[in-house]
């Protein structure tokens, strides 16, 4: 009995659905929202329902989909390098260094730079400064390691996590509540010109990320096992870190560090479809992209005219459902 | 018989401690070496930097006629197959798909072809694995796990094999088992390597013994010498007495 038309029968049907879901989102999902709008009315181009859905709740809901899309992917592909399922982007330092940049900038006051939003300069300034830190602290003979990657973006972490305390406590009431509004993330209208960039750098990078999933399934086993089965380990070790870098930088710049989308959704795909990346990796994506376009629509209704932040209610559904997960674990499936 | 692999004046140090010095060896299509050797001899390293897994810091590593260095890493990786002492697969993949990552260096194709699966059944039922090919590697028991990592690189289809300690956590049988697949694999025309420390499971099943010792080979012997010559012995124990089986195989025991 062969075994090919059953991975490609869960490969596919995974795939479509996860697609089809990610499209449902966006198509439905801007339609939802404190204030009802009109479908007549749109079609006809009358305000203000015509600018609401598309000024404001569509451009938030497509970068809900591309930001929580690229934290999801980059979580992925940092779990598989790492061999940790517990392995994030935060925890590499990348996420924290866009952070320090942007709360750098909020605390000098600067508000933008030839019409772009100085947080998104900072915050890609900030994960470069990491990103360039964290590589060359983990060359070592000649070499890029896992473990090295991760002990140095460790300590990067904990590091720009202080000098954001600091600049938060000398920053003044008003852009200290700034900061600590940026720091939990939240999704905002925005322009299409910064999302046609974003998706445009999303979709590349992810397609790169996308091309090499074998290489990360072997790396997920070990750097020894990749080795012997053809992979150059330290370059791929750094082209990964580098590629994941740009996708969190990307979406930090204009989310703000949503947290646990990136935790959640890989091991949620990973334990209910497949641990393979060539599947794993498209499908994290695409609901990767879907939760956190629906919680920022729940954050959007549930207390009118107020709004939670996406982070927040991410953090509220993501927090029980993991510890939830675990429980539901084999004792020899520990994380 | 082909020359496969050709180790010259290998030597390799972590840091200030040297581990191996100056080794040298010959090993032919068809033969079955054990690499034995007390803990911390350097056989795990040795194998790391014949796999290209680790540079030595000098000495050259031949590979079928071309210097190491020329091989490209996943051409390498069609010739050579390696299993490691540990691995940490802390995600769950499955039995079959660990295996099936044997595969990867022989195709580009995005998933595995009919050719490649026969590979996978093949190998997985040599080593006793296939009925368990959908259960998670985690969940796995040592031995279980162990023979699905074997599977893995005989799926590989290399001609070199180096296994690192292939009948840890096995029972018995399945140390024989492995042991036997291994000797037929040589016997097909291939090279094996294993790293172990079951000096009995190596005298009966392997052609030849690569004894490490203080940084280089310091006894290379033919497994039917073996008796005759009962010096390699001493450097494992004093303890230690070599006979034979009424079949006639070598055979170690400890008083």
């Amino acid at each position: 009995m062969s075994t090919t038309p059953q991975l490609s029968f869960v490969a596919r049907y995974s795939l479509v659905l996860s697609l089809a879901v990610f499209l449902a989102a966006a198509l439905l999902l801007p339609w939802v929202g404190a204030g009802s709008i009109s479908l007549s009315r749109v079609l006809r181009r009358q305000e203000p329902d015509y600018e609401i859905l598309l000024q404001l709740r569509l451009s938030r809901t497509l970068l809900a989909l591309i930001a929580g899309g690229a934290l999801s992917l980059a979580g992925t592909l940092f779990q598989a390098m790492l061999r940790d399922a517990l392995a994030t982007p935060y925890t590499l330092g990348i996420s924290a260094g866009a952070s320090l940049g942007a709360v750098a900038v909020i605390a000098m006051g600067w508000e933008t730079f030839l019409g772009i939003p100085m947080t998104w300069i900072g915050a890609l300034v900030g994960a470069f400064i990491v990103l360039i830190i964290v590589i060359g602290g983990a060359f070592r003979q000649r070499q890029i390691s896992a473990f090295g990657l991760l002990l140095t973006g460790m300590a990067i972490n904990s590091i720009c996590a202080a000098f954001i305390l600091i600049l938060s406590g000398f920053a003044g009431l008003s852009r200290s509540f700034s900061i600590a509004r940026w720091l939990i993330g939240s999704i905002d209208a925005t322009s299409y010109t910064s999302l046609a960039v974003l998706a445009t750098v999303v979709t590349s990078v992810s397609a790169m990320i996308l091309s090499q999933a074998r290489n990360w399934n072997l790396l997920a086993v070990g750097e020894r096992w990749a080795a012997s089965r053809g992979v150059r380990v330290g370059s791929m070790l750094a082209q990964g870190y580098m590629l994941g870098s740009i996708l969190m930088a990307g979406s930090i710049a204009l989310t703000g560090p949503i947290g646990f989308v990136e935790l959640i959704v890989p091991h949620l795909v990973r334990s209910r479809i497949s641990s393979d990346h060539r599947i794993l990796l498209p499908c994290a994506f695409l609901l990767g992209g879907t939760l956190l376009a629906l919680c920022d629509t729940i954050g959007r209704i549930v207390i009118p005219p107020a709004e939670l932040p996406a982070g927040a209610v991410l953090a509220l559904i993501g927090g029980p459902y993991l510890v939830w997960i675990i429980r539901q674990r084999a004792p020899a499936e520990e994380i | 018989m082909n020359c496969l692999l050709e180790v010259d004046g290998v030597s390799f140090a972590y840091g200030s401690r040297s581990v191996l010095d100056s080794v040298n060896f010959r090993a032919e299509q068809g033969e079955f070496l054990a690499l034995i050797g007390m803990n911390g001899s350097g056989k795990s390293t040795l194998l790391d930097i014949v796999s290209g897994f680790r540079r030595p810091e000098a000495g050259s590593v031949v590979v079928s006629g071309r210097r190491q260095e020329d091989w490209k890493r996943r051409e390498m990786a069609q010739h050579i197959s390696h299993l490691p002492q540990s691995i940490h697969a802390d995600l769950p993949f499955t039995a079959e798909q660990l295996v099936g990552m044997g595969r990867y260096p022989h195709t580009d194709s995005w998933f595995e072809s009919e050719e490649d699966h026969r590979h996978i059944r093949t190998a997985m039922e040599r080593t006793s694995s296939w009925p368990y090919r959908h259960r998670s590697f985690q969940a796995l028991s040592g031995g279980e796990r162990q023979r699905v990592l074997v599977a893995a690189c005989l799926a590989q289809n290399a001609a070199v094999l180096l296994l690192d300690e292939p009948s840890t956590f096995l029972d018995i049988e399945q140390q024989l088992h492995c042991f036997s697949v291994l000797r037929d694999e040589a016997l097909a025309g291939k090279l094996c390597i294993a790293a172990t420390h079951d000096l009995n499971l190596a005298l009966t099943y392997c052609t030849r013994l690569l004894v490490l010792a203080n940084g280089v080979i310091a006894w290379d012997i033919q497994t039917v010498e073996a008796h005759d010559n009962k010096a390699w012995l001493e450097l494992f124990s004093k303890r230690l007495q070599i006979g034979k089986t009424p079949s006639g195989t070598p055979w170690v025991w400890y008083q």
